[in-house]
């Protein structure tokens, strides 16, 4: 009858509101809606005529007052006046007796309508929700409002027209009026209501035996309207007895099926009641017609009265009951829901969430649900896990920001937001429901998920076959299941992170070419990475996962291999935090030959302790080493014999110094002798200087040979200063024969002893010492001034600076001196400097040249100190 | 050998070749006085003639050279005798045309030295100072 109504109740834990316009309905669904209601008053007028006893104006039974009652209670209050007006051509084509003026039929049209006002007015005004009559209070209101106040109030009006206008006696119209429209406005209204709200629901949702029991209700019906009807006519008591007829089957009607049954029952019952009233029929047939339609009209009315409460209350109690049930159902999926999740490992969790979903989708009856992610805070919400009714089509995996910033706005803030068509949707929800259109959803609820005061993403429940009321109560308890789903996810992601974690340090440790180990605080082994387990020297002993390492290589130690007991305290005093690192390089025979490895062990830097050690194969390196080495003192050699050449002037007058003392004594000494007595006292004297003289020699030709010599590469404790002193000495007396002046300034406070080799440091001290004299070949004799300075430059090595007065270095020069063969010397190799470079450099030293000197070159290399020997 | 005693000065700054020297011409007959440096020499010498320097080329400081030169600016014409522990040819030219009496290279024999002394004494004349040696 209306196009508007619509009450579809197809999800369990609540209903539709059939209220809501779902979209502003046409204007063509509204004509057509007022043609349904005029052809409907038309029909009721129709039959109202026919169920009349003339002259009586009223009729027994007058629908078209009901119809505009219920047409009313189903339309929004500002389109009454369409169907007010729809009405009117209806009620002037009804079939009017002809003596009955046409103001007078106005007038009627005038009450009837009024007591169609009066009647959706107050029930509006009072049981809130119109179109419903599922509890005590709202059946109630009803039935006071609409049943008993409107036509009482409305027949004032009509009695007085009726009576003015056609002569009729006043209270007789008034009382078969009220009687009429009582019984019309308690049967007809809800039935009708309840048929148009209910009535596709129930013919598609209601069960087969539903169905059945109702069939078999209609059926008793006739069957007792038949035994009415036709029946034996000696009841005592008729016709109130004869209502008590229908008494049982209004009764089942009732309590199986509602108010709606009820009504319909009833308003069957007072059809077959009041026709056979008519006809003289049925057990009323005795009595005079227009008593025994009153006898039946008070009996009927009286009867709906508490029929219709006890249908109401009854349909109160099952929804009441209903409504537990589901919040059972509920509490007990809820508890599923988290029960399936505690338990669950990350990688499961995918699968869960959709098929969680889906059951959520399905209990609620929507069409699509969602669950978002937003990985950072801010970030973008994306659509990560969807589900979709059958028939319906997913949401889109995508960015969802864009499209929902109001929503996004709220669950930001950790509120929830409904968006849907409703006239009442906020303003600023424009875009978001444009969006939700676009989608051919009609209405959204979208939950923030929040887990350790994070938004981690979000719930969204969509609907696009019915529009769902988000009421409060439901928002609250689908926050319970956003809430599992908030700590389900929080739980997923952190362990993701811990998995990603632990995969990539497994990959580092797999991609090591050492063995690498981890050790906890005791020494256990707590991870390894493959080559561990392969490695050449851990065949000896276990040290698999959770084996002792300390241990192991303890008892190694003991077993007396020397190189472990080496090993053992420095391990331990990682792990006992005594020490920062700990390193060892050692060499190991192999199946494939004598290899060596560099050890290290680094501590874990956690609350926990532990360490990390690791054994690098370091042959090749080693091997290069080695080879570098050899070359470097091969070339260090040449260099040396050849820096000996430009030196022989010197060394022949350091040589030949003591060799013409000794001479010279010697042959003083035979003069001393030869005489009588020989000079004893003169001769020993000079027998102290040959020797003195003789062991001057002998020191110069160590030196020459220690300079000389093709060693070995030696890492001995050398002292700097005594280093720099002898080589000066050495090159004493080039100094002089160069004139130049050597002055040293050695740090004497504290030690300068490095770890290194002699030979080679001695030949960087020669080469930088030979370059500066080289460097001040041109300058005036009186201005060829060498320093040689040790000093601290900071606790843990010593510089060294030969500085001289020379012409000094051009920038070019700078960059270059250390390169190989370059030189400005037209005698000189250019290796000087370079191999100093990389003496220094296999020392772990540095060496450079100071720029930016007004004259004269300074060089300077860095060397660190030696540790204390350990006692 | 034909001695002929004089003054011998022995400027050496090394002191084993200096002690050296000194006890072999004491042993021969000549009065010696040493010096460890040019400077010693001037501030030192007695006047004795006839004398002759033996005089090392190479010395921190004033070098023999030098000496020689300063002393033959102030005209003092004593023979020297060059001794020095490295020689090259360019030097003991240069020496030996400046007028010395002999270019020695350590080590050396006794009796070089002597004859080479034995040659500056007997150059060396009292009242010579002041004149052109004889050609």
């Amino acid at each position: 009858m209306s196009g508007e109504a619509r009450g579809e109740d197809m999800e369990p834990t609540g209903r539709t509101d059939p209220t809501a316009p779902l979209s502003a309905p046409s204007v063509r669904q509204i004509v057509s809606a007022a043609i349904v209601v005029a052809v409907a008053y038309f029909a009721g007028a129709n039959l109202g005529a026919l169920l009349r006893f003339p002259p009586a104006t009223p009729s027994v039974l007058w629908p078209p007052n009901s119809i505009l009652t219920a047409t009313l209670l189903l339309a929004p209050t500002r389109r009454w006046w369409v169907y007010l007006l729809a009405a009117l051509p209806a009620h002037l084509a009804m079939p009017a007796p002809p003596d009955w003026r046409e103001s007078l039929i106005l007038v009627l049209y005038l009450t009837n309508c009024s007591e169609a006002l009066i009647a959706a007015g107050s029930v509006r005004a009072f049981a809130g929700e119109p179109t419903r009559f599922d509890t005590l209070r709202r059946m109630g209101v009803f039935l006071v409002g609409a049943g008993l106040f409107a036509p009482f109030a409305s027949c004032f009006f009509d009695a007085a027209a009726v009576s003015l206008l056609h002569g009729d006696a006043y209270w007789e119209v008034w009382r078969t009026r009220f009687f009429s429209n009582v019984l019309t406005e308690m049967t007809l209204v809800p039935a009708v209501v309840l048929v148009i709200a209910n009535a596709r629901e129930w013919i598609t949702g209601a069960g087969v035996r539903a169905k059945i029991e109702a069939a078999l209700l209609a059926l008793s019906l006739v069957v007792v309207g038949g035994l009415y009807a036709f029946g034996p006519r000696a009841i005592p008591g008729a016709p109130v007895s004869s209502v008590a007829l229908f008494l049982p089957v209004l009764l089942w009607a009732a309590v199986r099926f509602g108010p709606a049954g009820a009504s319909l029952s009833l308003l069957a019952t007072a059809l077959i009641a009041i026709c056979g009233g008519m006809h003289a029929r049925g057990l009323i047939g005795k009595m005079p017609p227009a008593d025994g339609v009153l006898a039946v009209q008070i009996s009927l009315s009286l009867c709906a009265v508490p029929l219709l409460g006890l249908a109401s209350l009854i349909e109160e109690r099952r929804r009441d009951q209903q409504d537990l049930t589901r919040r059972l159902t509920f509490e007990k999926w809820l508890s599923e829901l988290s029960g399936a999740f505690v338990h669950l490992a990350s990688d499961q969790m995918d699968e869960a969430f959709e098929t969680w979903l889906g059951r959520l989708g399905q209990l609620l009856a929507l069409d699509r649900a969602a669950l978002l992610r937003s990985c950072q805070s801010g970030g973008p919400f994306i659509v990560a896990y969807t589900w979709a009714a059958p028939g319906i089509g997913p949401i889109p995996r995508a960015s969802v920001s864009a499209d929902y910033p109001w929503t996004v706005e709220r669950l930001r803030r950790e509120e929830p937001s409904i968006v849907s068509e409703a006239v009442d949707a906020p303003v600023e929800a424009g875009a978001d429901a444009a969006s939700l259109r676009r989608l051919g959803a009609r209405s959204m609820l979208a939950l923030p998920l929040v887990a350790g005061g994070r938004v981690l993403g979000a719930l969204a429940l969509v609907t696009v076959r019915t529009h769902l009321v988000w009421t409060a109560e439901r928002v609250g308890r689908l926050q319970l299941v956003a809430e599992v789903f908030a700590n389900a996810l929080a739980r997923k992601e952190s362990e993701d992170a811990l998995r990603a974690g632990e995969a990539m340090k497994s990959a580092i440790l797999s991609s090591l070419h050492s063995s690498v180990g981890v050790l906890d605080r005791d020494g256990l082994v707590i991870a390894t990475n493959p080559d561990w387990c392969q490695f050449p020297p851990h065949h000896a002993v276990p040290e698999g996962l959770g084996a002792n390492y300390l241990d192991a290589c303890r008892q190694m130690a003991r077993e007396g291999i020397p190189l472990v007991a080496q090993a053992v305290p420095g391990i331990a005093s990682v792990l006992d935090g005594s020490r920062v690192t700990y390193s060892l390089e050692y060499s190991c025979g192999t199946p494939a030959g004598e290899r060596w490895y560099v050890m290290t062990v680094v501590p874990l830097h956690r609350p926990e302790g532990g360490a990390v050690v690791s054994h690098a194969d370091v042959t090749e390196r080693r091997r290069a080493e080695l080879e570098a080495q050899r070359s470097r003192q091969e070339l260090a050699h040449v260099t040396r014999v050849s820096a000996m050449g430009e030196l022989t002037a010197s060394l022949a007058h350091e040589l030949n110094q003591p060799l013409a003392g000794i001479l010279t004594n010697a042959q003083a000494a035979r003069r001393f002798l030869e005489m009588t007595p020989p000079d004893v006292r003169e001769l020993r004297s000079i027998l102290v200087d040959i020797v003195e003289d003789d062991k001057r020699a002998a020191d110069v030709i160590q030196r020459l040979r220690d300079l000389l010599r093709k060693g070995e590469f030696q890492m001995r404790r050398v002292d700097l200063n005594g280093l720099i002193r002898d080589v000066v000495k050495l090159l004493g007396s080039d100094t002089v024969i160069r004139n130049v002046l050597v002055a040293l300034d050695l740090e004497e406070r504290r030690p300068t002893i490095v770890s290194g080799d002699r030979v080679q440091l001695q030949q960087v001290v020669l080469n930088l010492v030979l370059n500066a004299m080289d460097a001040m070949a041109d300058s005036p004799v009186a201005d060829r001034n060498l320093l040689v300075r040790t000093e601290h430059s900071d606790p843990e090595s010593v510089e060294v600076l030969v500085e001289d007065t020379g012409p000094g270095l051009d920038k070019d020069a700078e960059a270059l001196v250390f390169e190989p063969f370059y030189t400005t010397k037209s005698t000189g190799m250019g290796m000087g400097l370079a191999i100093a470079r990389s003496i220094i450099e296999a020392h772990d030293g540095a060496i450079w040249v100071e720029g930016k000197r007004s004259r004269g070159a300074a060089f300077r290399f860095r060397l660190p100190l030696a540790e204390e020997p350990v006692e | 050998m034909m001695e002929r005693p004089g003054t011998v000065f022995v400027v050496d700054d090394d002191l084993s070749v200096r002690r050296g020297l000194e006890r072999l011409l004491r042993a021969v007959g000549h009065r010696v006085e040493s010096f460890g440096s040019a400077r010693e020499f001037l501030e030192q010498r007695s006047d004795q003639r006839p004398a002759c320097l033996v005089l090392d080329v190479r010395m921190p400081g004033q070098t023999g050279l030098d000496l020689r030169d300063d002393l033959q600016a102030a005209g003092c014409r004593i023979p020297v005798i060059f001794i020095t522990g490295h020689g090259d040819i360019p030097m003991a030219v240069q020496a030996m045309k400046a007028g010395a009496v002999d270019f020695l290279t350590k080590p050396f024999d006794e009796d070089v030295l002597l004859h080479a002394v034995d040659q500056a004494l007997a150059r060396d004349h009292p009242g010579d100072a002041g004149r052109p040696p004889p050609e």
